[in-house]
């Protein structure tokens, strides 16, 4: 069974191209759970609903999660736009980075 | 749930749509070598040349190419056909290319050459319209690409009445349904689906949130209210109806710029590139034309107005197009080369793929060209109108070059 940082750090690398920051250090990630069977499920949001990278950006955060935690069994996306992200969520090296800060 | 990347056309469909759409704008940078600045308030046949390879051949060109990517992301399902974008290109390219010889040569080509742009209209009329009625979420973007799609339908068939009246098929002054194609067209659609499709990627790109958006519904509404008092002038002949559709298209307008200072001022995203100046260079013409035609109704100057369209289409609409080029063409590619490779080695930020000092020069030679230019028509000076065009020229070599150059990027 892994924790939820464990997968937080996995989902880590996964990088948005467009902002060029990952998804967790983004806010992106709102929270991970994994059961004894290592199922885990992630919820997370995007950036706007009208991301054209939405699919795959779902099937990146899979793909890493499955990569680099080797006994996990099976993610699950749970896909939220509540609450809706706003940058206040990313981590004060992205805010300063974009320029927020 | 939202899912448009499964309903993405491929890249070889929308790539041709942005190729043509810059060559026709390099084609009309050079055609603007023949424009007369001192007597352009006569329509000439080079005019009306240039207009329509401009606005069919770069503007529409790209709006579509735009559209194909952009509806499934918009509308949230996927094309009713996709593959229709397919014959529209080349039946879009084909047909401005007759129009445009038409209007400097045999005027019967215009005909024609209406007739297939009118064809290639229609099955993008179809595509939009039928990938509409799947949708089951309505927002404010879907609304504004159903008011356009209607804005279009009713300007091609006043452009085709015009057509056949200059060919001289039918007998009618063409010249009454000036202002009705116009509207429709340049405004009606043009101006509507450049509204609804940067509220969605302006706020994509800026990161922009917690917005209203009082000030785009309401230049929605005012945009449709100018064109329905021009379709009443058609009927009653009441010149003050003119006057009136201008004051209200001039009204939206200013809401959007209202409405586009929001996305600003919310914005996350706070990096100077290519796609802020470029941006920022669109809104500051449109504010500019804004003011020269809030100017020309009070001192009812032709300059103004003149000068003041060719800040709205040379600086507001292409540098609106070509900012975004930069945004979309390197994600196209980069979508297409390096996202299977996520995960396995290192790919390119999409950043990467702008080449950034060719890039600012096509922003400067743009700029300069539109800026001199819009002086230039002020004081009816061709040769100072001939150095505008210089520049502008050079800014669309650049910016051909560098459309080139993102989609050939390898890493």
């Amino acid at each position: 069974m892994y924790t939820k940082d464990e997968i937080f750090k996995a989902v880590s690398t996964v990088n948005d191209p467009e902002v060029g920051f990952n998804l967790v250090e983004m806010g992106l990630i709102y929270d991970a759970s994994c059961n004894e069977a290592n199922e885990a499920i992630v919820t997370m949001t995007l950036s706007t609903r009208a991301c054209p990278l939405h699919q795959m950006i779902l099937q990146w955060v899979e793909e890493a999660v499955l990569r680099e935690l080797p006994q996990m069994q099976k993610v699950t996306i749970d896909l939220v736009w509540e609450p809706i992200w706003n940058v206040t969520m990313a981590s004060d090296e992205v805010k300063k980075k974009l320029g927020g800060l | 749930m939202a899912v448009s990347t499964n309903f993405a056309p491929p890249f070889k469909l929308i790539v041709p749509y942005f190729i043509l759409g810059i060559f026709a704008l390099v084609v009309s940078s050079f055609l603007l070598f023949g424009i007369d600045v001192e007597n352009l308030q006569h329509l000439d046949v080079s005019t009306l040349a240039l207009a329509h390879i401009f606005l069919l051949g770069f503007v529409m060109m790209i709006i579509f190419g735009a559209m194909a990517q952009l509806v499934p992301v918009v509308l949230e399902v996927g094309h009713f056909a996709v593959d229709l974008y397919y014959i529209i290109y080349p039946l879009l390219f084909i047909g401005t290319a007759m129009m445009g010889f038409g209007f400097y040569a045999h005027p019967t080509l215009l005909a024609f050459g209406g007739v297939v742009v009118l064809i290639a209209f229609s099955i993008f009329l179809f595509e939009t319209f039928m990938t509409i009625l799947k949708v089951k979420r309505y927002n404010f973007t879907i609304v504004s690409v159903i008011v356009s799609t209607v804005m279009l339908l009713i300007g091609i068939i006043f452009g085709l009445v015009m057509a056949l009246g200059y060919s001289g098929i039918i007998d009618i002054d063409a010249t009454h349904y000036l202002h009705a194609h116009i509207f429709f067209v340049l405004y009606g659609y043009v101006g509507v689906s450049v509204m609804g499709m940067s509220l969605v990627l302006l706020s994509m790109f800026w990161l922009s949130h917690g917005y209203s958006l009082k000030h785009i519904k309401r230049a929605l509404w005012l945009i449709i209210l100018a064109c329905g008092t021009v379709l009443l002038e058609l009927f009653v002949s009441l010149p003050f109806l003119l006057t009136l559709a201008y004051g209200l298209l001039l009204l939206a307008l200013s809401s959007y710029l209202m409405q586009a200072y929001l996305l600003y001022k919310t914005r996350a995203r706070l990096e100077k590139d290519i796609y802020l100046y470029s941006i920022l260079m669109a809104y500051a013409s449109l504010a500019l034309s804004l003011l020269f035609g809030v100017a020309s109704i009070i001192v009812a100057n032709e300059q103004l107005i003149l000068s003041g369209m060719w800040i709205w289409l040379f600086g507001y609409i292409t540098f609106m197009i070509t900012g975004h080029l930069y945004k979309i063409v390197p994600f196209l590619v980069w979508y297409q080369k390096f996202s299977p490779f996520i995960g396995k080695k290192k790919v390119p930020m999409l950043a990467d793929m702008v080449p950034k000092r060719a890039a600012f020069m096509q922003f400067i030679f743009m700029a300069c060209g539109v800026l001199l230019g819009s002086v230039a028509i002020m004081l009816q000076h061709n040769i100072l109108f001939d150095a505008a065009v210089s520049f502008f020229v050079f800014g669309a070599l650049f910016m051909l070059k560098n459309l080139l150059y993102m989609i050939r990027f390898e890493g």
